[in-house]
């Protein structure tokens, strides 16, 4: 059972990460709701996963990623994006986020990319 | 979807409402300062997500419009004026309506054609060469579809670059990638297509161009010509992996085919060509980046003054649960109390004066867990007095003190309207046009101070504002027109209490109901609401100088103070808000006026309700003796003495409702478990003056 | 009731006033009191025979007797107190006994005799018949019903 850290400013889009996650049998290791709490909560969790919004107060998620995956090479992180966000998605994907999923979210695409990265 | 979800959907949309308002509002106010444009274009992009996600279009539709005006402003090419001010504000009116008629169960749907129509010629006003010119060049480029059957043509150094490789001991390929049609954010797609085929070999050429897959110029599909030393299986599976590819197919370049050689310098040159071409286009694509992450940092930068708070939400329902629960340990707290005095136990004593004291702190905690901060109700203000003074046409100010006073929440949720009421009125009746403010030697703009402060254990809110003040004779001539008053009583009144006619019902006349404030509701249904809520609204003017209303309430409703009186074996609780005072009478100083039982009291005949009689009381036998105990209450102007038998003393008590099965009791607004235990009836004193 | 089959079994709780047994369905009963102290609440109906305070919460309580106008009796050990909860209302009736729970074939309920123990018809759901003992099944929702009793009482 795979565990995953959720990373979102938006409580609100957490609980349907969440949602998805665990009706497909996935451990929810930690939910945080900035960068930073995201950066503190991989060093401390080592999560399988990670979900990483992009647009978040403090610290943004493309900032987060990058220092994930400085000290953590390894890191398998999933960008949550929306439209119009390409630029920092591209961005993401060059500093080695694996996949990214655009919001609406749909079960399915986000599954899909779970597997495909956890695969 | 799940009503957890709404809720918390509703929720944080409704604190994004909040956080586009104040700064807009903020905005407004300092057009110069585009760091505001962050937040609010972040507010306005979750809202878009969250809207999304729930499936409710007509959100998502707009908040996107509202992001392309946006970051047109926060990239300076489109200037704040209020023309652009009036178009985001509208949108946020939509938005709002939206959210609401979603919170009240409703499906979100609205018509937001006009506000998404207005935010695009605010768009395409600064963009329209930028929008013609990229018409232009999809018009130019060849249909995408057209390489759907893998053919590719080679100019001279393409086919010179194949050739090479196949000498090196690489194998080019064509490869057509289709992508699933509902993949958003294509471009980002291929870039991981592009990041996977660069790892095992070289990409040669892609149709349509590089440039303009990153610009989404194509329906689903691309085809790109790589060599690579890997067979067709591995690249094929690696290309795979990445997400929302929904084909590939993979075809070996005959070279002989496409012929024909230059043999020098050629593997520099594609070297270097490659490169310089990966280069150039991986800057373009992090130059956008670029300027997001700046953008991204002046958000946070900004954010990083207000400290984010670590809280949770908690329904309402459950601190009433918890405040029951207190409630029933603070009554065996009193039992307890009660046994630990008899047994005369030493630690007993002292473990249960302990206990007492926590449950004090326990008690203060459970109750301010329900304040909330009247800035709650204050924040939607300053938007309704900007649109009000535009359609009124008057220039004002609205100053806010003291947002940060709190109140319980119940109460909170029920002053809303009330106030909206008296701003309203302020600002309508109040507060002058312009010009006649100028010819009385006022500032063209007129201001309104909305002040809320704490008192003892009172909240005040205050609204003053500097227009016209209340003409005293207009009052009088109307409330005699309307009977409100008789001349007699007129000439008792003070000046106040002549204001006061302003509450009474029955003021009010069609005639005088304006768009704004009238709503066919006078102000005596505002009084009668913050009366309900146990408080108080008055008044006082000076005429040409400007009005001042103010409201007082109680800090919170769940507990209040009372007075306890016994009425036969019967307890009651008078809530000490509606006593004036009390007093113990001599029965022959009692007089009877049209079969009414009256005493003259401080010079004023006072009515007497005897509660024995009004609640049917058995009697108890108890020697009768010569003095009357009465509890003399008011409501407005008009006082009554209630007599009762005893008068036991001041208390806080919890006030609980009689639920549904028992509402409309004559004379009881609610009930409160005394501290032994036993249930005692709260009096309703306003429905026993006459 | 429509769906109830043959088959089905009604879970009540079995209740005694004056010498008759009633039976109401147990989902609604929320807990079976002793009899305690209650408030009286002036100017309500005379079988609203005040609150009390059920754990902090304020409970209107009702005497049966009173409710279906039958002879007063003195409350006494045996008196209980049957807590229901409708619509979220918590509602406390007062009868002479309370100690059985059982299961009634829906089969077995059969249309009320004009008149059961005084009780008027139009509160009764029904009647059942099991070995040696007769059960009448109160219509909660009638007797819950205010401007009903203000027709037919006093």
């Amino acid at each position: 059972m795979a565990s995953v850290l959720i990373v979102d400013d938006a409580s609100f889009m957490r609980m349907m990460i969440k949602d998805i996650l665990t009706k497909n049998d996935f451990e929810i290791a930690g939910e945080a709701s900035n960068g930073q709490e995201a950066v503190d909560m991989y060093n401390e969790l080592k999560p399988d996963l990670v979900t990483m919004d992009i647009t978040m107060p403090e610290k943004d998620g493309v900032v987060a990623l990058k220092e994930i995956q400085s000290n953590y090479p390894d890191a398998k992180i999933i960008m949550c994006s929306a439209m119009g966000q390409q630029s920092m998605v591209i961005d993401a994907i060059q500093a080695g986020a694996k996949d990214f999923i655009v919001k609406p979210f749909q079960a399915d695409r986000v599954m899909d990319a779970i597997n495909k990265v956890l695969g | 979807m799940s009503q957890e979800y709404l809720e918390v959907f509703i929720d944080e949309s409704q604190e994004h409402l909040q956080t586009l308002n104040d700064n807009l509002m903020q905005l407004e106010k300092e057009p110069e300062d585009i760091s505001i444009v962050g937040e609010i274009f972040r507010s306005a992009h979750t809202l878009k997500g969250m809207g999304a996600t729930m499936g409710f279009e007509d959100l998502a539709h707009l908040t996107h419009s509202m992001e392309n005006v946006l970051d047109l402003i926060r990239n300076e090419q489109l200037e704040v004026t209020s023309h652009v001010m009036d178009a985001v504000f509208e949108s946020v009116d939509d938005l709002e309506e939206m959210i609401l008629d979603i919170s009240k169960g409703g499906d979100g749907k609205r018509d937001v054609g006009e506000a998404v129509k207005k935010l695009e010629v605010l768009q395409n006003g600064e963009e329209a060469e930028a929008s013609s010119e990229t018409a232009a060049s999809v018009e130019e480029k060849p249909e995408p579809s057209a390489s759907s059957q893998i053919s590719e043509s080679f100019d001279e150094y393409e086919r010179t670059v194949l050739v090479q490789s196949v000498e090196q001991g690489y194998q080019p390929y064509i490869i057509e990638i289709t992508l699933d049609e509902n993949t958003m954010l294509k471009a980002a797609r291929v870039y991981m297509v592009f990041e996977v085929l660069e790892d095992i070999g070289d990409i040669i050429k892609s149709t349509p161009s590089a440039d303009d897959l990153e610009d989404e110029k194509f329906d689903s599909s691309f085809a790109v010509t790589v060599i690579s030393t890997a067979e067709a299986d591995e690249l094929e599976q690696r290309i795979m992996k990445v997400s929302e590819i929904t084909s590939v197919t993979i075809e070996e370049v005959n070279v002989d085919q496409a012929s024909e050689a230059e043999k020098d310098n050629k593997k520099e040159d594609k070297k270097e060509g490659n490169e310089s071409g990966a280069d150039s286009s991986s800057q373009k694509k992090e130059k956008p980046a670029k300027q997001d992450n700046n953008n991204d940092k002046k958000e946070s930068a900004g954010k990083k003054g207000s400290e984010l708070n670590k809280t949770i939400r908690v329904n309402i329902d459950r601190l009433d649960v918890l405040m029951n629960l207190f409630e029933e340990l603070v009554i065996d707290r009193g039992r307890l109390e009660q046994i630990s005095n008899d047994l005369n136990n030493s630690e007993l004593n002292e473990t249960v004066e302990r206990m007492s004291r926590i449950s004090g702190d326990l008690q203060e905690i459970i109750l301010n867990m329900r304040m909330m901060p009247v800035d709650q109700v204050f924040n939607r203000f300053p938007r309704m007095v900007r649109s009000l003074s535009k359609e009124l046409g008057k220039q004002v100010s609205l100053d806010i003190t003291g947002a940060e006073t709190e109140l319980d929440r119940t109460i909170i949720d029920e002053i809303g309207d009330p106030l909206v009421h008296l701003l309203r009125n302020s600002i309508d009746h109040g507060i002058e046009e312009p010009e006649e403010r100028e010819a009385a030697g006022k500032p063209a703009q007129g201001t309104v101070l909305l002040r809320a402060y704490h008192s003892g254990n009172n909240v005040f809110i205050e609204i003053e504002d500097d227009g016209a003040g209340i003409n005293k004779d207009k009052i009088i001539q109307k409330s005699l027109d309307n009977g409100v008053v008789t001349e007699e009583d007129l000439e008792k009144m003070t000046d106040q209490q002549i204001y006061g006619l302003l509450f009474a019902s029955g003021f009010s006349t069609a005639e005088e109901i304006t768009d704004i404030s009238g709503r066919g509701v006078g102000l005596d249904v505002v009084r009668s609401t913050f009366e309900s809520l146990g408080g108080t609204v008055t008044v006082d003017s000076e005429y040409g100088q400007g009005s001042l209303f103010s409201v007082q309430l109680p800090l919170t409703l769940s507990i209040i103070d009372v007075m306890l009186v016994e009425v036969g074996s019967e307890k009651y609780a008078v809530p000490l808000t509606a006593i004036v005072e009390t007093a113990i009478v001599n029965k022959n100083e009692v007089y009877s006026a049209h079969n009414q039982k009256v005493i003259d009291f401080r010079g004023k005949v006072v009515p007497l309700v005897f509660l024995n009689d009004i609640f049917d009381v058995p009697a108890k036998n108890e020697n009768e003796n010569d003095f009357y105990s009465l509890v003399i209450v008011s409501k407005g102007d008009k006082i009554a003495g209630l007599v009762v038998d005893s008068l036991i003393g001041q208390h806080d008590i919890v006030l609980k409702s009689l639920g549904n099965y028992l509402s409309n009791v004559f004379a009881i607004s609610g009930a409160t478990i005394l501290g032994d235990g036993q249930v005692a009836l709260i009096l309703d004193s306003n429905a026993l003056i006459k | 009731m429509a769906e109830e089959t043959a088959d089905d079994y009604l879970k009540v709780i079995v209740f005694q006033l004056k010498e008759e047994e009633y039976a109401m369905e147990v989902d609604y009963i929320q807990s079976i009191e002793r009899m305690q102290s209650v408030t009286r609440i002036p100017g309500v109906e005379s079988y609203i025979i005040g609150v009390m305070n059920l754990r902090g919460i304020i409970t209107p309580v009702i005497d049966l007797r009173k409710r279906f106008n039958i002879e007063r009796f003195e409350y006494d050990d045996a008196t209980r107190i049957l807590v229901l909860n409708k619509d979220d209302n918590e509602i406390g009736f007062i009868v002479d006994g309370a100690n059985d729970v059982m299961d009634i074939p829906v089969s077995e309920i059969e249309p009320t005799p004009e008149v059961v123990g005084g009780v008027a018809e139009e509160y009764l759901r029904g009647v059942v018949k099991l070995e040696d003992r007769l059960f009448t099944l109160l219509h909660l929702d009638k007797i819950l019903n205010k401007s009903e009793e203000k027709k037919t009482g006093a």
